[in-house]
């Protein structure tokens, strides 16, 4: 029996006063687009807090997609805080949706968002507040369909026994086609097997529970997925693309929260994909093709989300923006489309050459914050190595530029543990970090020294699926420490502050990006022990799921820091990119020769597959730069 | 909207609600919620010239996250003359229900902000009784008197201590309805910068005083916090509505500020709030 779709606000109310930030909870926001009448609803969540899951744009198109549709409603739910999380499991209130007030569990599909691994355990927790079993196969007919997206389902096994179906790739087209099929499979009265199995037949749909693991032929000690005996499923499921991007609404966010948030803005999506072809990079193999909006469409879709949500910041977001072939024109046209409006324009990545800090400058006005940089590897040799294209005089430039236009704070982001690293390789982190400050005392006047800052941020490497480097393995903590300390004791200047990323958060990280189907055991097993907002320092223990890996027999560390041989078959190879397995080895072997691989947005096509595999191409529209 | 250093400059006055659910909004959600109020409005705002251009808009005193209001104002002020029925019509259509803005009236440039203009505040307290209590309002009535007779009360703001003045602030407290288990109160408070009456505070220290005449079997001791919901002994819930704020004029009579700045051949004068 289905949960009744019903409104119990009135049962959240009375825990309002007793929680942070009530706003959190209360809706009534400005732009919600929801009916309260609907023959098929579905509910969208991400799994954290409300401030942080509003701003997701994923979850704006998609719920701005699915309410266009006749007949279907979408709403938004987001997890519950601690305090309010423990209240309501006091109060016998299931998670609500946020429109509504409606039980979560109530709704025909719960689609939720996968930003990154470390959600892992907020997503047990969404649907154990929910009231839905946990695991797949034992929910029933009454029970929602459970469906998850988003840029971390690239390795979808530890997530594989609680999660319905996955929908792999770019979801505007896609979650409409599965809850249509949904709809009309229900209308048919089918069984939820029934159901599941005509969902897989629809293009970059992958349902878990008609694969098995196989231990066969070369593979790593954690299987792979291979369609289960009897199940005519496909053995590769390709992401999806829009190959269309120009033709979606660049405007599909609608909603304005009350409750501040950290990029408490309009976004402006300027262009998809990058082919820089960094090869750490997940979110730069995972969106290409690169395809861009004009100017034109960018500046009537800025005046217009201005109009309609009444922010006064917008934000052109992309993986990287001053790619974009007409950048300088989109920005001028936009400083003098907004000026004396007290609308701020910010772009949220600033490329490594002085084309990027002009850029910045461009729309930065009198009010400089910081400028961000990364380099990400300290040594030519190793940005050669993970193909950052950026030598050392671009480094410069950039750099001198900033503090040329008035910028005082400079922050540069690197990785520790990347595939050869050596000493020297961290030593070089230093050295670049000492230059960087040398240069601003040769440019910053005397009397405005004291407000120059520079910060080194230092995050451990972690090897991701469907990436060049998904056969490496992570650093071990005791090395990682080694290095962190050899880092802080190689930089000569003192004004440097050097900040780096906590070893457990990343082992567990590691775990997650790397590990099978046998891994959600632990994931499990960490939220038993109260594991939940795993993202949020404060929140993080170690020793919840180091436990949960001694219950399931398993080694973190094992998982984290055992290469993979080139040759076996990895546990996320049924899902695919459609990248071909040859270009990341080519890469792989490029990488360990330090040779790069230029931008084929730039240069020629260089084969890693998405193109013709998924029949699509880059859309350029202009020159780039 | 350029040119504002050459005059031509409007100040426009605009009441609000504060209602709902949206009661459980915080000061800062308030003020960022009406800049965007007024941006998808699209009147033709001011922008400070400097370091950082923001808005040139002003506003009441802080309501506390749960306080309701029927009358919160703020002064816009714009680069062009709108009339005030299509300024009122375009913020209605760009606002959420419950912070509907519900009247505006242009003030004179020079007129004082509004922090400054409005020294009385009227709050209506409704609360409800923990289930089984009743009590006569000659009861209510007698612990109202021992609270104002204390003169101030202590309390805690985070580890500051403070103290709430009464002798200062209230003005008058008067019993609305006392009925089975519920209990409605007003408070006419002095509101400024030499401090305002926190009606959550004056609250509590009721309901220890109501708790004790009632016998209750557990009296909250300790020291009153100022924190979030208060946690009460003889009532189950309270909800606080500002129901009123006031200009006071050189004779005492209390003015509304939406028509503060005009020059008030008639003022609006309630008589009916007894003052000092």
């Amino acid at each position: 029996m289905r949960v009744p779709y019903e409104n119990r606000f009135g049962d959240l109310e009375p825990l309002l006063p007793r929680v942070e930030k009530p706003s959190r909870y209360i809706d009534h926001e400005w732009g919600t687009l929801s009916s309260p009448e609907a023959a098929y609803r579905a509910c969208l969540i991400y799994p954290d807090v409300y401030e942080v899951g509003l701003p997701n744009q994923g979850i704006a198109i998609l719920y701005a997609t699915l309410n266009a549709q006749e007949g279907i409603s979408c709403e938004r739910g987001y997890v519950p805080w601690v305090d309010m999380a423990d209240l309501m499991r006091e109060a016998g209130v299931p998670l609500l949706s946020l429109e509504g007030a409606a039980p979560v569990a109530s709704f025909d599909v719960v689609g939720i968002h996968i930003p990154h691994e470390m959600a892992a355990t907020n997503v047990l927790e969404t649907l154990d507040l929910a009231g839905i079993p946990l695991h797949s196969r034992d929910r029933d007919d009454g029970d929602p369909l459970i469906i998850a997206g988003g840029p971390s389902v690239y390795n979808p096994e530890p997530l594989a026994p609680f999660i319905d179906a996955f929908l792999i790739g770019e979801g505007e087209e896609h979650i409409v086609e599965v809850c249509r099929a949904h709809e009309r499979l229900r209308d048919g009265g089918a069984t939820r097997a029934e159901i599941l199995r005509e969902l897989a037949r629809i293009p970059g749909t992958y349902v878990p529970s008609l694969y098995t693991e196989s231990y066969e032929g070369p593979c790593t000690e954690h299987g792979y997925a291979v369609p289960a005996d009897g199940e005519d499923v496909p053995a590769t499921i390709y992401k999806r693309v829009v190959a269309d991007f120009a033709a979606t609404d660049p405007v599909p966010q609608s909603v304005v929260p009350f409750a501040q948030l950290v990029h408490d803005r309009l976004s402006i999506e300027v262009l998809r994909g990058c082919a820089r072809g960094c090869r750490f990079c997940q979110a730069g193999m995972t969106y290409r093709p690169v395809r861009e909006r004009t100017p034109d469409q960018i500046v009537s879709a800025v005046v217009r989300g201005l109009e309609k949500t009444g922010y006064d910041e917008v934000s052109l977001t992309s993986l990287s923006t001053t790619d974009h072939s007409c950048c300088r024109e989109m920005l001028n046209r936009l400083n003098t489309r907004l000026a004396d409006t007290g609308t701020r324009v910010s772009i949220p990545s600033q490329r490594l050459d002085s084309f990027g800090v002009d850029m910045a400058a461009s729309v930065a006005g009198e009010k400089k914050g910081g400028l961000t940089f990364a380099p990400e590897a300290g040594s030519q040799r190793l940005r050669d190595v993970i193909n950052k294209n950026v030598t050392e005089e671009d480094l410069e430039r950039a750099t001198r530029a900033g503090f040329e236009a008035g910028w005082r704070r400079v922050k540069l982001y690197f990785m520790m543990g990347l595939p050869g690293e050596t000493d020297d390789d961290i030593v070089a982190i230093a050295q670049l970090a000492d230059r960087t400050y040398e240069i601003a005392r040769e440019v910053v006047p005397p009397a405005q020294r004291g407000g120059v800052s520079v910060s080194v941020s230092c995050s451990v490497f972690i090897p991701k699926a469907s990436t060049p480097f998904q056969w490496c393995a992570q650093l071990d903590d005791a090395e990682v420490k080694r290095r962190q300390q050899l880092l802080i004791h190689s930089v000569r200047n003192r004004a440097v502050r050097v900040h780096y990323h906590d070893a457990d958060t990343s082992l567990i990280e590691a775990v997650l990006s790397r590990g099978g189907r046998d891994v959600a055991a632990i994931v499990e097993g960490a939220w038993r022990r109260g594991a939940r907002f795993d993202a949020w320092t404060e929140q993080f223990s170690l020793e919840r799921w180091e436990q949960a890996a001694e219950e399931a027999s398993m080694d973190l560390r094992a998982v984290a820091h055992a290469p993979y041989a080139v040759d076996a078959r990895l546990p996320w190879e049924h899902v695919s990119t459609g990248a071909s397995r040859g270009f990341f080895e080519r890469e792989y072997r490029r990488a360990l020769n330090a040779q790069t691989t230029p931008d084929c947005t730039r240069t020629s096509c260089t084969g890693c597959g998405i193109c013709p595999t998924l029949g699509v191409d880059n859309v350029l529209v202009g020159d780039r730069s | 909207m350029s040119d504002t250093q050459a005059g031509g400059l409007y100040k426009l006055r605009c009441a609000y609600v504060k209602q709902g659910r949206l009661a459980y909004l915080g000061h800062l959600e308030v003020l960022h919620t009406i800049e965007r109020i007024v941006r998808r409005a699209q009147l033709p705002f001011a922008v400070t010239q400097g370091f950082s251009p923001h808005m040139r808009v002003a506003f009441t005193s802080a309501l506390p996250v749960g306080t309701s209001s029927d009358e919160e104002l703020f002064d816009l002020v714009l680069t062009s003359y709108v009339p005030p029925a299509e300024a009122l019509a375009r913020l209605k259509a760009a606002a959420p229900c419950d912070l509907a803005p519900t009247n505006v009236c242009y003030v004179d440039m020079r007129t004082p902000a509004l922090t400054a203009a409005i020294t009385r505040a009227v709050y209506r307290v409704v609360m409800t009784m923990r289930d089984g209590l009743t009590c006569e309002d000659t009861v209510v009535a007698d612990a109202l008197d021992r609270v104002v007779a204390m003169g101030s009360i202590p309390y805690l703001r985070g580890k500051k201590s403070k103290v709430l003045d009464l002798s200062a602030t209230l003005v008058e407290v008067s019993i609305v309805e006392c009925t089975a288990g519920r209990i409605v109160l007003d408070l006419d408070t002095r509101i400024g910068n030499d401090g305002s009456l926190r009606p959550e505070i004056f609250v509590v220290a009721f309901d220890r005083v109501l708790a004790g005449a009632l016998g209750c079997d557990e009296v909250r001791e300790g020291p009153i916090v100022s924190t979030g919901i208060q946690d009460l002994s003889s009532i189950k819930r309270y909800a606080v509505c500002r129901t009123a704020q006031y200009v006071e004029d050189a004779d005492g009579s209390l003015l509304s500020p939406l028509r503060a700045g005009e020059t008030p051949s008639a003022p609006i004068s309630v008589s009916s709030v007894p003052s000092l």
